[in-house]
C-alpha cells in the first residue's frame, strides 16, 4: 500500500502557505488536485507531489455580492476557477484585478491572500 | 423487483411557518396518508428528510420526532441528507424497500425550516452542502456556484440574462395557479433584469427563494395500490453523483450528474424525453433550469436558452416545466423539495392539477439537484 503522501488538512495548508501542490498518479498520470485515495481515471492507489508553478488562466468567475454569515464586510469579491498551465484546475479568490476586466481565458497567477487573520488560495495578475 | 406506486400525497403550504420542520412533516404525512385512504397503521417505514435541522432548529433525531408527532411512535426511520436533493434521494430508497419486497407501504418526503434565521444564516447553513476545506473558506456560496455555471454556459453558447430571465417569468407565471406556492404573483422580464445582482450574471430574481414546508407521499406495492384510487406507477429512478469540487468539473456549462441520472431513468423505464409530458425539475437559479432541460435530453445543449424565450417550456408549450411554479415561485423547503416535485407530477398525472393541469400528461420526470451538482435524482412515473 502507497503512503498518503499529503492530506487535505496539510494540502490546503501549504497552499495557503504559498507552495502548491498537485498530485500525479504514478501509473496513468492524472494531476489532481486536491489528494484522493484512488485515480478516479485508473484505480490505482500511487501518488507522487507535483510542484505546480502557479501561472493559469480563468475558465469561469462570478463577483459575490451577498456573502455567508462572517464575511459580509469583504462583499463584492470575486471567486474564480482557474485552469492551471500544468492541466489542473483550482477555484479561488481573485485579487488585484479589476471587476470589468474579468474574463474566461485571463492570464493570472496562484498567490495566497490575507484576509484579517484568514489565509486564502488566491489569484491575482500573471 | 415489485412494481411500486404513489398512492398518497401531502404538501404543506410552502413559505414562513411558525411551526417546526418536524411538525410541518407530520401535517404534510397526515394529509398524504388520507390521501391515499389507508389505515395510518399501515405504515411499515418512514424515510425522512432534512438538511439544516441541526442549525435553525437544534434539533437532530427528527425521524422518530415527526413519527411521534404524526401519532406513529413504532415505525422505524432514517433520515437522510442529501443537501438540496435529500427527499428524493429518501424516494428512491424507499421505492427499493418495496420492490425489493421488505415492505409494502412506506412514507417517505421530508421538510425544512430556515425563515427562523436571518438570511445571512442561511446562506452560510447552505454553504455547509459544498466543501469546508477549500470552497467555504473562498467564500463561494450557492448562488456563487450556479453563477460559475452561467458564465460558462453564456461563454459557450451565447445563452444570456434575459433568457434566463424568461425562466424565472414563466415559473411564477405558473406559481400564481398553485394555492401552495410561496409567490402568487407573476413578475416582468423588467423587473428580473433590474434586480440586483447576487452573484453576477445571477440577479435577486434569477434565485429561489428560502422556504419553510414540508411534503410525503405514500409509497405502495402494487397488490396495495390496486385496492386504492388511481395508482400512479414509479417507472424508474436512479441517482448519480459527481465530484464535490467545483473546480474539477470537466464542463462548467453541463450537470454530467443530470445526464447520468436521466439515461439511468429511461432505461429502466423503457422511455425516452420525447414520451415525457410533463417535469418538474431543479430551478434552484433560473440557469439551473436551462442547463437541466439541456441534460435531460429535452432540448439539445446550449438550446435551453431559447426554449425559455421560445414559450416551450411554458403551460401551453411543448414540454410544460415547473407547472407548480418550481422552486423559483413554489419555493424551495430543501429537505421537502424532490417529494414536493414529486407530489405536483402525481397530481398532474391524476388530472387534478386544476388550473396547471397539463392535458392528457401520461408520463411525467422529475429530477432534482443536490449541492455543488454533485447528486442527482430522476425518476419517471405514469399512469395505467
Amino acid at each position: 500500500m502507497t503512503e498518503r503522501v499529503i492530506n487535505l488538512k496539510t494540502f490546503f495548508e501549504e497552499a495557503r502557505a504559498g507552495r502548491l501542490t498537485g498530485i500525479r498518479c504514478g501509473r496513468c498520470g492524472e494531476l489532481a488536485i486536491p489528494p484522493k485515495e484512488f485515480c478516479a481515471g485508473c484505480g490505482q492507489r500511487d501518488w507522487q507531489p507535483v510542484p505546480l508553478a502557479g501561472p493559469g488562466t480563468i475558465v469561469s468567475f462570478t463577483v459575490i455580492r451577498v456573502a455567508p454569515r462572517g464575511r459580509g464586510g469583504e462583499v463584492p469579491y470575486a471567486v474564480a476557477v482557474v485552469r492551471l498551465e500544468e492541466g489542473v484546475s483550482l477555484l479561488g479568490r481573485i485579487v488585484d484585478i479589476p471587476f470589468e476586466a474579468l474574463k474566461a481565458g485571463l492570464p493570472v497567477r496562484f498567490r495566497p491572500v490575507q484576509i484579517d487573520t484568514q489565509s486564502l488560495i488566491g489569484f491575482g495578475p500573471a | 423487483m415489485r412494481r411500486v406506486a404513489v398512492i398518497g400525497v401531502g404538501v404543506t403550504k410552502f413559505g414562513k411557518h411558525d411551526r417546526t420542520s418536524a411538525e410541518l412533516f407530520a401535517a404534510a404525512a397526515a394529509d398524504a396518508i388520507t390521501d391515499a385512504g389507508i389505515a395510518p397503521s399501515a405504515i411499515q417505514a418512514l424515510y425522512f428528510g432534512n438538511v439544516t435541522g441541526g442549525e435553525t432548529e437544534r434539533q437532530l433525531h427528527m425521524g422518530p420526532l415527526a413519527a411521534t408527532l404524526l401519532g406513529l411512535p413504532t415505525v422505524p426511520t432514517t433520515r437522510f441528507e442529501n443537501a438540496c436533493a435529500t427527499s428524493h434521494v429518501a424516494f428512491r430508497h424507499a421505492v427499493m424497500e418495496i420492490a425489493s419486497g421488505v415492505s409494502d407501504v412506506v412514507l417517505v418526503g421530508g421538510a425544512e425550516r430556515v425563515l427562523n434565521v436571518p438570511t445571512e444564516s442561511a446562506t452560510e447553513f447552505f454553504a455547509y452542502c459544498s466543501d469546508a476545506s477549500l470552497e467555504q473558506p473562498a467564500g463561494l456560496t450557492f448562488p456563487g456556484v450556479f453563477a460559475l455555471i452561467a458564465r460558462a454556459h453564456m461563454d459557450k453558447y451565447g445563452t444570456t440574462e434575459e433568457q434566463m430571465a424568461h425562466v424565472a417569468v414563466k415559473n411564477h407565471r405558473h406559481g400564481v395557479l398553485n394555492p401552495k406556492a410561496q409567490f402568487q404573483k407573476e413578475i416582468s422580464l423588467e423587473t428580473v433584469l433590474k434586480s440586483a445582482y447576487v452573484a453576477d450574471p445571477l440577479k435577486l430574481f434569477d434565485c429561489c427563494p428560502f422556504t419553510d414546508g414540508g411534503a410525503a407521499l405514500v409509497l405502495a406495492s402494487e397488490d396495495v395500490a390496486r385496492r386504492h384510487r388511481r395508482p400512479i406507477w414509479v417507472l424508474g429512478s436512479h441517482a448519480a453523483t459527481d465530484t464535490m469540487f467545483v473546480h474539477e468539473k470537466r464542463d462548467l456549462s453541463r450537470v454530467t450528474a443530470t445526464e447520468r441520472a436521466a439515461q439511468g431513468a429511461y432505461r429502466q423505464a423503457g422511455k425516452t424525453p420525447t414520451d415525457v409530458d410533463v417535469v418538474e425539475l431543479h430551478d434552484c437559479f433560473t440557469i439551473a433550469e436551462i442547463v437541466a432541460t439541456e441534460g435531460l435530453g429535452f432540448f439539445e445543449p446550449g438550446t435551453g436558452g431559447l426554449a425559455a424565450e421560445k414559450g416551450w417550456t411554458s403551460l401551453g408549450g411543448k414540454l410544460p416545466v415547473n407547472p407548480s411554479g418550481g422552486l423559483k415561485a413554489k419555493g424551495h423547503p430543501i429537505g421537502a423539495t424532490g417529494a414536493a416535485q414529486i407530489a405536483e407530477i402525481v397530481t398532474q398525472l391524476r388530472g387534478e392539477a386544476d388550473r396547471r393541469q397539463v392535458d392528457g400528461a401520461r408520463t411525467g420526470l422529475t429530477h432534482t439537484l443536490g449541492g455543488n451538482t454533485a447528486t442527482v435524482v430522476v425518476s419517471l412515473f405514469g399512469r395505467d
